[in-house]
């Protein structure tokens, strides 16, 4: 495969993560609000908007129209939802022949008909609307890419974009809620606020099953982080990309393997045998951080190994 | 939001033809036609009595059966299903990038058996000469020791790559992949505009054309005998790999510009359709003359590039040094038959105003047989004879500068005033090698769907050469309109349009 077809695939299927997560969390928050008082309310718009926009957000100017404005429309936000679908559609222009028709234009379909959508033509009438229907045609579009795709080189490069967007993004709404509940006691996260977390991960009904509908923030944590079975678990993603990192550039030198393999090795045994009770004691920000550090290491030597490397080392 | 319209155009249900007495539409009176003018041009659709030619009977029963409405909705779906694939290109205008996409007209062009076989055997000869011209200046020079065209004009022209000189290529085969532009003239024979010897582009339209056209009037297609064209990739891939004298394991790359570029949907088609390789400058290098390309696992050779960027772009250390859509030595490799492109280098000198004015001459010179195809009628003033009447006719004419293009250095005679007319004249006694002049062109007229009816608009022909090891056309070909009312002007960049084109096989 060729290396700028990989590096397309790979942050085509970034970009679409990122917005199905963007999409999903607005949709929630959205249909989540109308049940909590106006301070609660401010208090988790202003986490969602830090964790998926990176900047630190003052309660007292976290306004539900403006964020879902700022989340979803702005394009000068770089990492608002029609950006990220815009910065998907594009990869994905480029590599159109490794990309079926299916796939294609289901994405691009998706972006035509946000496209020209603006706050003030959905916000009157049921707003979350328009969010759950956007995550219904990214669920459409996650099918198509694994019903007809070939599963080879090229759909793991999907794979290992995929599982690293989503191991950051889960990691950082987890590190907020956990920061939040360390250092702001009554005013932190309530239960609903638990409830809520676990939406934006889609594994409200997931933990429920596993652990009863008991809400208990170490619970939450050890689900997220560690349930090897479900799909938006860290510990989850993280066997997908060592699974995909085994399944890519199969020609390539055994050095520029090990030296992804490796990495990829030491974060699936920090995540295999993290225990939640030792994370419990305050330590669940600095476990997430190094996570995420790791996830980037991978990232840096996944290009050097198999995108970026110099045409010399091969001749 | 997954559950707007659905996009498609099946018309599997409903009477498809209609039945009882035949109806034979008159243009300019019965619906849809009521607008529709007859003029001097010739008429795809009518005869000049107002009556529907006998090969379109079937498609205006049809028509006769579907409300305006039903048009107007096959019409906007199928737009939609265009845009929706991403056949658009992409207009800048205050720092926002709009995409549009090349209208498509609904209903087909319809070309004769009899038509076709007489255009494949002109262009079929007309290529086979090209080919052999373009390697007899590239090596003897034959033709032009004969006196048969000026050595000036290929020597001189900006499309003369010396680089090529005294290098074999396959075959002979100069220009593996050729769309020539056609029309009809007011008798209703085809002839030959313009050759696009260089980099044509198109036939993924045609091939998009077409999925429109059988989706909006599937009946109609299907008891015409229409003869199929998708195999066009297929022959292509054919054409490509009898460039090399290996059958296993040649490896084929499409080289495109990248994804600015308006044709790129079509190179990302044709990689995609041929199972080949999309490729940038920027995936490829050369090392010790061989092209590779980078890989996830390290480099792979590459054997045969179908480009799709201009000569001055191929290679930046031969050509055009500020060019960043190349490859660095790639011309080396090239000449080092390690690698085959397709087309040849240098093949413009062929296609060039002046040249085209030759090609009959050609064709004579290197077939011993008469043209198939006729050009346009050409002045070229660098003849005396034809200087003379160039200059008593300036009124009628169109002339043109030989090494311009887009419109520039040209006189349109009858639209021209006295004043500019005898400025041009001097201009023309000046350099008389430097201009060519042809009669005011008329393109034929197709029935053309403008949203309250069907009215006719303009078209031109464009049917796609292939030529390795084997000459292949398929039948078909790009129909592209002028949509505007009345315009001539058939490019997607001037309101240009484009329709199927329907090849009978009886």
């Amino acid at each position: 495969m060729l290396s700028r077809v990989a590096d397309s695939l790979y942050w085509m299927s970034r970009y679409v993560e990122r917005a199905e997560h963007t999409a999903r969390v607005i949709a929630v928050k959205l249909d989540s609000m109308v049940e909590q008082t106006p301070e609660d309310a401010a208090a988790s718009w202003a986490r969602v908007a830090e964790a998926l926009s990176g900047e630190k957000q003052a309660v007292r100017h976290a306004d539900a129209f403006a964020i879902t404005r700022k989340l979803a429309f702005d394009r000068d936000n770089d990492t608002s939802l029609i950006n990220s679908l815009s910065m998907a559609r594009d990869n994905a222009r480029q590599v159109r022949e490794a990309l079926s028709n299916e796939v294609w234009e289901n994405l691009n379909r998706l972006y035509l008909r946000l496209s020209p959508v603006t706050m003030d033509s959905i916000w009157v009438h049921s707003p979350a609307r328009l969010f759950r229907e956007v995550l219904e045609d990214m669920h459409a579009l996650e099918g198509v890419t694994y019903s007809t795709l070939s599963h080879g080189e090229g759909w793991y490069f999907l794979e290992l974009g995929r599982h690293i967007e989503r191991v950051q993004l889960v990691g950082r709404l987890l590190d907020l809620h956990f920061t939040a509940a360390a250092n702001e006691g009554e005013a932190g996260p309530k239960y609903f606020d638990w409830l809520v977390l676990l939406k934006f991960c889609t594994a409200f009904e997931p933990y429920t099953k596993r652990y009863t509908a008991s809400i208990r923030p170490q619970k939450i944590a050890e689900f997220l982080l560690f349930d090897a079975e479900f799909p938006h678990s860290i510990c989850f993603s993280v066997d997908r990309m060592t699974e995909a990192l085994a399944r890519v550039a199969p020609g390539a030198p055994p050095a520029r393997r090990a030296a992804v393999e490796r990495l990829a090795g030491r974060l699936k045994s920090a995540v295999d045998f993290g225990q939640v009770d030792d994370l419990m004691r305050g330590g669940i920000a600095s476990f997430i951080a190094d996570v995420i550090r790791q996830c980037e290491q991978i990232h840096k030597q996944l290009y050097s190994s198999y995108i970026t490397y110099g045409a010399e080392t091969v001749l | 939001m997954q559950h707007e319209a659905v996009a498609n155009t099946e018309d599997f249900g409903g009477p498809d033809i209609v039945s009882g007495p035949a109806r034979i539409s008159q243009a300019g009176i019965d619906p849809p036609y009521a607008a529709y003018e007859l003029g001097k041009p010739y008429d795809e659709m009518f005869a000049p009595d107002g009556k529907v030619r006998g090969p379109y009977a079937a498609l205006d029963s049809r028509l006769s059966t579907l409300s305006l409405e039903e048009l107007v909705r096959r019409q906007q779906s199928c737009e939609q299903s265009f845009l929706h694939q991403g056949i658009t290109f992409t207009v800048y205008s205050d720092n926002r990038a709009t995409e549009r996409i090349i209208p498509t007209d609904l209903l087909p062009r319809i070309i004769t058996a009899a038509e076709w076989a007489r255009l494949e055997a002109g262009l079929t000869q007309r290529i086979v000469a090209l080919n052999l011209f373009l390697r007899d200046i590239y090596t003897d020079g034959r033709v032009l020791k004969d006196g048969v065209i000026p050595r000036q004009l290929i020597y001189g022209s900006k499309h003369y790559r010396r680089e090529m000189r005294g290098l074999p290529v396959p075959h002979g085969a100069y220009v593996n992949i050729c769309g020539s532009d056609l029309i009809r003239d007011e008798t209703g024979d085809f002839v030959v505009l313009e050759d696009n010897l260089r980099v044509p582009s198109g036939v993924s339209y045609m091939l998009a054309n077409r999925d429109v056209a059988r989706r909006a009037f599937p009946a109609v297609f299907r008891s015409m005998g229409v003869r199929p064209i998708e195999h066009y990739p297929l022959e292509l891939l054919a054409t490509l790999r009898s460039l090399t004298p290996f059958t296993e394991d040649v490896s084929i790359a499409v080289l495109t510009p990248g994804v600015f570029n308006s044709a790129y949907f079509e190179h990302a088609f044709l990689a995609r359709q041929m199972g080949v390789e999309l490729v940038e400058g920027r995936d490829l290098l050369v090392n010790d003359n061989v092209v590779y390309t980078r890989t996830t696992s390290g480099l792979k050779r590459i054997d045969v590039i179908y480009r799709r960027i201009d000569d001055d772009f191929v290679d930046p250390l031969i050509f055009r040094e500020d060019s960043a859509l190349g490859v660095p030595g790639l011309f080396n490799a090239y000449r080092a038959g390690n690698v085959m492109i397709a087309n040849a280098l240098g093949t413009g000198v062929a296609d060039d105003k002046a040249v085209y004015a030759y090609v009959p001459r050609l064709i004579r010179y290197y077939l011993a047989e008469e043209p198939i195809l006729e050009n346009v009628e050409t002045f070229l003033c660098r003849e005396e004879t034809s200087l003379h009447h160039v200059l008593a006719n300036l009124d009628k004419l169109v002339v043109k500068a030989v090494g311009e293009s887009g419109g520039y250095g040209m006189l349109v005679g009858p639209h021209a005033t006295k004043q500019e007319r005898a400025e041009f004249a001097e201009k023309i006694k000046s350099d008389p090698d430097n201009y060519i002049a042809q009669p005011t062109i008329q393109l034929s007229t197709a029935p053309t769907f403008v949203g309250n009816g069907v009215e006719a608009r303009h078209v031109d022909l464009r049917p796609f050469i292939l030529h390795g090891a084997e000459t292949k056309i398929v039948p078909g070909a790009l129909t592209r309109v002028a949509l505007r009312r009345g315009s001539l002007v058939v490019n997607s960049s001037q309101g240009g349009g484009s329709k199927d084109t329907w090849v009978l096989s009886q």
